[in-house]
């Protein structure tokens, strides 16, 4: 017989029985998270027992509920893994030795500080935290489903992202911008009847504030629903309710798509308003060049024909020849044709890819943001309550409002003027002083981000099916501070930072604290955690000193391994970047198609990208090991990084070891590593055949030198071996 | 049965904390789980199990199959040329349709004005239960008696992207997992070095990698996409320049090194898993190659799932690897057979199709039964749906999701039999209607699964394979 899993032999949980409705949408006193934050009174230091460890309220809050466990906290990491936990959880990037260095020997009580400050300036910051939002905002630069679709414009987002946290935008206008920067700033180039020739600075700006609508031009759609009109607008409608109810509210409205939300006090009702509030909107390409820029592209247009008639002209004299043999003069108009093809393509004018914001695009088109914008009049399609969620059982007409609990509970009426300006009106709510649920799931998201956990475990949903609060004081006294700093993340990263409880050692723990609290709930020591695909792929790259840091952009597209490619259903979908650079940049912009996820992100739990994801899985799988041991991509990384580190360090193997230790792992080498790694280097050097050796180093021979080709491929060796290492993977 | 312990298998050996080499079962005991023979891999579906809040789930009745053949037949076979017959269709040969039948949506044609084509191919009854199969299907045909054919499958999704979402996934939505996906969280893995769930193709996944996501799943229970040719699985070859005793060596530093990590690190079982997968994906470097090694196999082996001829060649091989698969321990293999989609001349399509799947499934049934491994092994045939009654263009047919025919065989199931039917047009399925989720219901039913139990909480909702369907489990019938 086959054994019997072990699964079987774990207790059989019901689950229907926990699903009954516990509250009814009338109910008297509202959940915890649909009433306004009360800001709490911190703990006073001198009344906690481990009061000296008290840096900011953050530590305050903690150690109450510390102490209220019966629990001690750890002690603070050292300096070492200080520094790389900083750079990799603000940056996502390894910090160079000489950072690490730097940071170490640094004594004065502001180091800490200093090195938050710093890095918070770091243009590398927004590629790593906007990374984050893009989770939450269910991102791809494809449609997916059979068809997958291409959305060329997507990237345009990812950037505002990107700036957006580099700017340290107050959330707040993040918020505006995103659900209705068309609507709360509508003196753009698009809305802007007289068509100005130079738009003012202000103007430009709130153009790039559009981009943020962008947000809903990048959902899953299935092509084939453009055969039913009425199917496509409600699948839309969908996607963007479902969207912003998750991102913004942290609720799933979803749910009270089919029937009044089980759990939360959302109705049907409430759902289909929500829907009514988007019913006017679409989707359009807006240009995001200035009319006479415009006006220049419409000068090289010519160009672009001549460009095209060539390769007419071209396949005409195929189709004329066929198969036949080519005789000497038709030998020569072959070539006189196949040259003008490349003389006209080259003349398109030329722009650099890697710059953005450069008049035209690399494909002569006018650049182009996807953006919300309003549906003509009479085109508006009225929304109706849809029985079970069908779309073929409409009930009564509904009207634009926000949901009715969560608009009492704000002191403000729910209905919202129609149909255009209710998204204003949504934006404007949400980001209203008080608002019970817009900052909590916010500082939520960052605390997570920081931490590994939310102090919410279940980031988009505070309603009651949702995990309650384990810090209740500490996310209300956030959400307030929050606002209170003009909706500032930067503030909050240094807020969070400052603490003791961010600087606690994840290298701590005792029979009793895995026993009351194996989960590291209440935070008495600092998540240990594996890094993301992107952060791993920066990592390596960065290691390898292969890392190309260039900021925005197109999605680029790294070449794949014959094996890689395989499961593409249209290889075309995969074209390589042209210039070599690109296949190294940082993995936030590599392509995201739904329909094929890059390979290695796809064994690194890359998120689901159809609905918003608040956190990523972190599983353990084979393909992952497969992937650290075998991929042709990390090999080539291990013989840069090789090469890198015979470059900075003089001497022989055991300077290369010390530099490898510091580079890769951001630490010194112990005496004993020392030993077994010489050893191993001796070992791995004895058993190479000579063709091992020069398929090992490629033609990397002459900068491995001075090692010689044995010694320089068991170094690469060793290389792979330290990618391998789980102290590599893993912030600490 | 017995599983057969592939020749590889060596006594796993894992660190204990001491750093010394412990078997494997040790290890096992270590996390609290002394248990007999259980499957390496289970531990690190285990693992990601734990991450929804303690509820794990497994077997919640009786299994009377243990491992699924997804047999797939990508495009849309008509079921008026293999499965459902309809005889007094050539009366109406040339004809419009009824009136009540002219209003539906259709991909490519419209059901007002495109003529009706008679079924192109004879059925005959076969084996002790008069079974009918069109002469496309002469091999399997003759397993007449272990098919219970359903003639009554449906939904409404006539383009390939969402019926293919929906007969994989349940739903017309993305982000949902595949049917093999819930199987193998249901149940679990019973293989030490191969993946739970492996997905094949003789062409392309229409959908992508999609078609065998875990979507919301953690990845631990995705499809692994294993080739018949060069390369089996993604990353499975070692760089060239490092031999295997070399990456051993270096497979021991770095086990060595993680190890003083670990035990520096106070308690992480993340650290262990990680630790016991690079030993499996060890292992897999010579378990995936010898899994589709066909060398060992017999001369009369290889001529019965067809591998002699070119046009059986290809799903030939994939179906004796599946037979392979299923020996080795593997939960669900899912083969996707391309090419079904008969919108022009629909006579050459099917004789094609027949030429290339009927041998090797034929023999795929017969192979599994000599070895006892029917019983335990479900096999199902399917579709993403059927194709039209009415002609396209001169001799096609376009896709018809209202009525379309599947079978199941094996795993339990009693053969020889017919459940529901279609109309006389086999247009909509009229008699004991079975939608997607009924069939995906039945599936989880035999391999001991309820459907409605068998949840997974994601954005706040407990969701099943089987969304708000599945009321009709056919599973009871089928075996009884």
């Amino acid at each position: 017989m086959l054994t019997r899993p072990l699964l079987l032999l774990v207790i059989w949980v019901g689950l229907t029985t926990d699903l009954e409705p516990t509250v009814r949408a009338d109910e008297a006193v509202p959940h915890w998270s649909f009433q306004k934050p009360v800001r709490p009174t911190v703990p006073a230091k001198k009344q906690l027992r481990h009061g000296e460890r008290v840096q900011n309220p953050v530590d305050a809050f903690v150690l109450a509920r510390l102490e209220q466990e019966g629990l001690a906290p750890a002690p603070l990491a050292d300096p070492w893994i200080l520094v790389r936990r900083a750079y990799f959880d603000l940056l996502g990037l390894p910090p160079s030795p000489e950072q690490v260095e730097t940071f170490v020997n640094d004594s004065s009580p502001d180091a800490w500080g200093n090195l938050i400050d710093q890095l918070l300036e770091s243009k590398h910051y927004g590629e790593r935290w906007g990374r984050h939002w893009l989770d939450v905002a269910r991102y791809a630069d494809s449609a997916g489903f059979e068809g997958d679709a291409a959305y060329p414009n997507a990237w345009r987002y990812r950037d505002y992202i990107v700036s957006s946290f580099n700017d340290d935008k107050p959330y707040n206008m993040m918020v505006q911008e995103q659900i209705a920067g068309d609507e709360i700033w509508p003196d753009n180039l698009d809305l802007d009847p007289k068509r100005v020739y130079i738009p003012t600075d202000t103007q430009k700006q709130h153009l790039q504030a559009r981009i943020g609508t962008g947000l809903f031009g990048f959902g899953p759609r299935v092509g084939e629903s453009t055969l039913d009109a009425r199917r496509l607008h409600y699948e839309t409608l969908t996607d963007w309710v479902d969207t912003a109810g998750s991102v913004f509210l942290g609720l799933t409205l979803q749910c009270a798509r089919c029937h009044d939300h089980k759990f939360d006090a959302l109705t049907q009702e409430d759902y289909f308003a929500m829907q009514a509030i988007f019913t006017s909107s679409i989707e359009m390409d807006l240009p995001t060049i200035t009319p006479i820029e415009i006006a220049s592209w419409r000068d090289s247009y010519p160009a672009i024909v001549g460009a095209h008639e060539a390769r007419l002209a071209y396949k005409v004299f195929q189709q004329r020849i066929g198969e036949d043999e080519l005789s000497p003069e038709q030998k020569v108009e072959e070539k006189r044709l196949r040259d003008q093809i490349v003389e006209r393509v080259m003349k398109l004018q030329d722009v650099n890819p890697s710059v953005p914001h450069t008049p035209f695009d690399p494909l002569m088109q006018v650049p182009k943001a996807t953006v919300l914008g309003h549906e003509r009049p009479e085109l508006i399609k009225p929304v109706h309550l849809l029985e079970r969620g069908e779309l073929y059982l409409p009930r009564q007409k509904i009207h634009p409002a926000l949901p009715a609990a969560l608009a009492r509970s704000t002191n403000r009426k729910s209905k919202v003027t129609g149909p255009y300006g209710s998204r204003k009106e949504l934006a404007l709510w949400l980001t209203q002083s008080g608002h019970p649920l817009t900052a909590r799931v916010m500082v939520n998201r960052i605390w997570q981000w920081h931490f590994g956990q939310g102090l919410v475990a279940t980031p988009n949903d505070f309603g009651k099916h949702g995990a309650p609060p384990t810090h209740p004081d500490l996310l209300d006294w956030l959400a307030t501070e929050f606002v209170a700093r003009n909706w500032s993340i930067k503030e909050l990263h240094r807020l969070i930072m400052a603490s003791n409880t961010y600087r606690a050692t994840s290298r701590f723990s005792t029979a009793e604290h895995q026993q009351r609290d194996p989960e590291n709930r209440y935070l008495w020591r600092f998540n240990r955690r594996r890094l993301e695909g992107e952060a791993l792929w920066d990592a390596i790259h960065t290691t390898a000193g292969t890392i190309n840091l260039a900021v925005g952009g197109r999605p680029v597209m790294p070449p794949l391994a014959e094996d890689e490619i395989a499961a593409l259903r249209r290889k075309d979908r995969w074209p390589v970047s042209g210039d070599p650079d690109q296949h190294t940049r940082r993995g936030l912009y590599i392509l995201v198609l739904r329909n094929f996820r890059f390979p290695m992100f796809d064994v690194f739990d890359a998120p689901v990208n159809s609905v918003s994801c608040p956190q990523r899985d972190v599983t353990t799988v084979t393909p992952q090991a497969l992937f650290g041991l075998n991929s042709p991509s990390v090999y080539r990384q291990a013989r840069q990084l090789a090469c890198r580190v015979v470059r900075e360090s003089a001497g022989g193997p055991e300077q290369w070891v010390q530099q490898l230790w510091k580079i890769a792992l951001a630490r010194p080498i112990s005496a004993q590593e020392t030993e077994e790694t010489l050893r191993l280097l001796a070992v791995l050097s004895e058993t190479q055949s000579v063709e091992q050796i020069q398929k090992t180093l490629g033609d990397s021979v002459e900068s491995l030198a001075p090692a010689s080709p044995q010694q320089a491929a068991a170094l690469v060796k060793l290389c792979l071996a330290v990618y391998n290492l789980n102290e590599f993977s893993f912030i600490h | 049965m017995n599983r057969v312990a592939p020749p590889f298998t060596t006594q796993a050996k894992v660190s204990g904390t001491d750093g010394t080499e412990l078997p494997r079962r040790n290890f096992l005991r270590n996390f609290g789980l002394g248990l007999g023979s259980v499957a390496f891999g289970d531990l690190l579906l285990q693992d990601a199990c734990a991450r929804e809040q303690g509820r794990t789930p497994g077997p919640s009745k009786p299994a009377l199959a243990k491992q699924v053949i997804f047999l797939f037949m990508q495009g849309g076979p008509s079921h008026l040329e293999t499965f459902d017959p309809k005889p007094a269709m050539q009366k109406y040969d040339g004809q419009l349709l009824p009136e009540s039948l002219r209003d539906y949506d259709l991909a490519q044609i419209n059901t007002a004005d495109a003529k009706i084509m008679a079924p192109i191919f004879p059925f005959k009854k076969h084996g002790e239960s008069g079974l009918e199969v069109s002469s496309i299907f002469p091999q399997i045909a003759r397993h007449a008696d272990k098919l219970a054919v359903i003639r009554s499958c449906y939904h409404e999704l006539f383009v390939h992207g969402s019926a293919l979402t929906m007969m994989h996934s349940g739903t017309r939505l993305m982000a949902h997992p595949s049917v093999g996906s819930w199987v193998v969280y249901g149940l679990g893995s019973e293989t030490d070095n191969l993946p739970a769930y492996i997905a094949m193709t003789d062409g392309i996944f229409r959908n992508g990698t999609t078609t065998f996501a875990s979507g919301f799943l953690p990845a631990v229970y995705q499809g692994t996409y294993l080739r018949a040719e060069g390369v089996p699985i993604q990353n499975l070859q070692r760089p060239p320049g490092l031999d295997a005793p070399q990456q051993r060596l270096l497979l021991d530093q770095i086990n060595h090194w993680n190890r003083r990590h670990r035990d520096a690190a106070s308690g992480d079982s993340r650290l262990d898993a990680r630790i016991a997968n690079y030993e499996l994906a060890f292992r897999m470097q010579s378990a995936a190659p010898e899994l589709i090694d066909l060398s060992q196999e017999t001369e009369a082996t290889r001529k019965l799932y067809g591998l002699e001829h070119e046009s059986s060649k290809p799903f030939g091989k994939m179906c004796l690897m599946a037979r392979r698969m299923v020996e080795r321990g593997v939960r669900y293999v899912h083969l996707v057979s391309n090419g079904w989609d008969a919108h022009s001349n629909c006579q050459e399509n099917h004789l094609q199709g027949g030429n290339k799947v009927d041998q090797p499934i034929a023999g795929l049934l017969s192979d599994l039964q000599r070895r006892g491994l029917l019983d335990s092994t479900l096999l199902v045939w399917l579709g993403e749906f059927g194709r039209t009654p009415i002609v396209q263009g001169k001799n096609g047919r376009d896709h018809h999701p209202y009525g379309f025919s599947a079978w199941m065989a094996g795993g339990g199931i009693q053969g020889g039999r017919v459940f529901g039917a279609t109309d006389d047009f086999g247009f909509h399925a009229v008699e004991d209607k079975v939608h997607v989720n009924d069939l995906h219901a039945t599936m989880l039913s035999l391999l001991g699964l309820d459907h409605q139990q068998l949840t997974y909480l994601f954005e706040g909702r407990r969701h099943r394979l089987t969304d708000v369907g599945g009321d009709n489990d056919l599973s009871s019938r089928l075996t009884g």
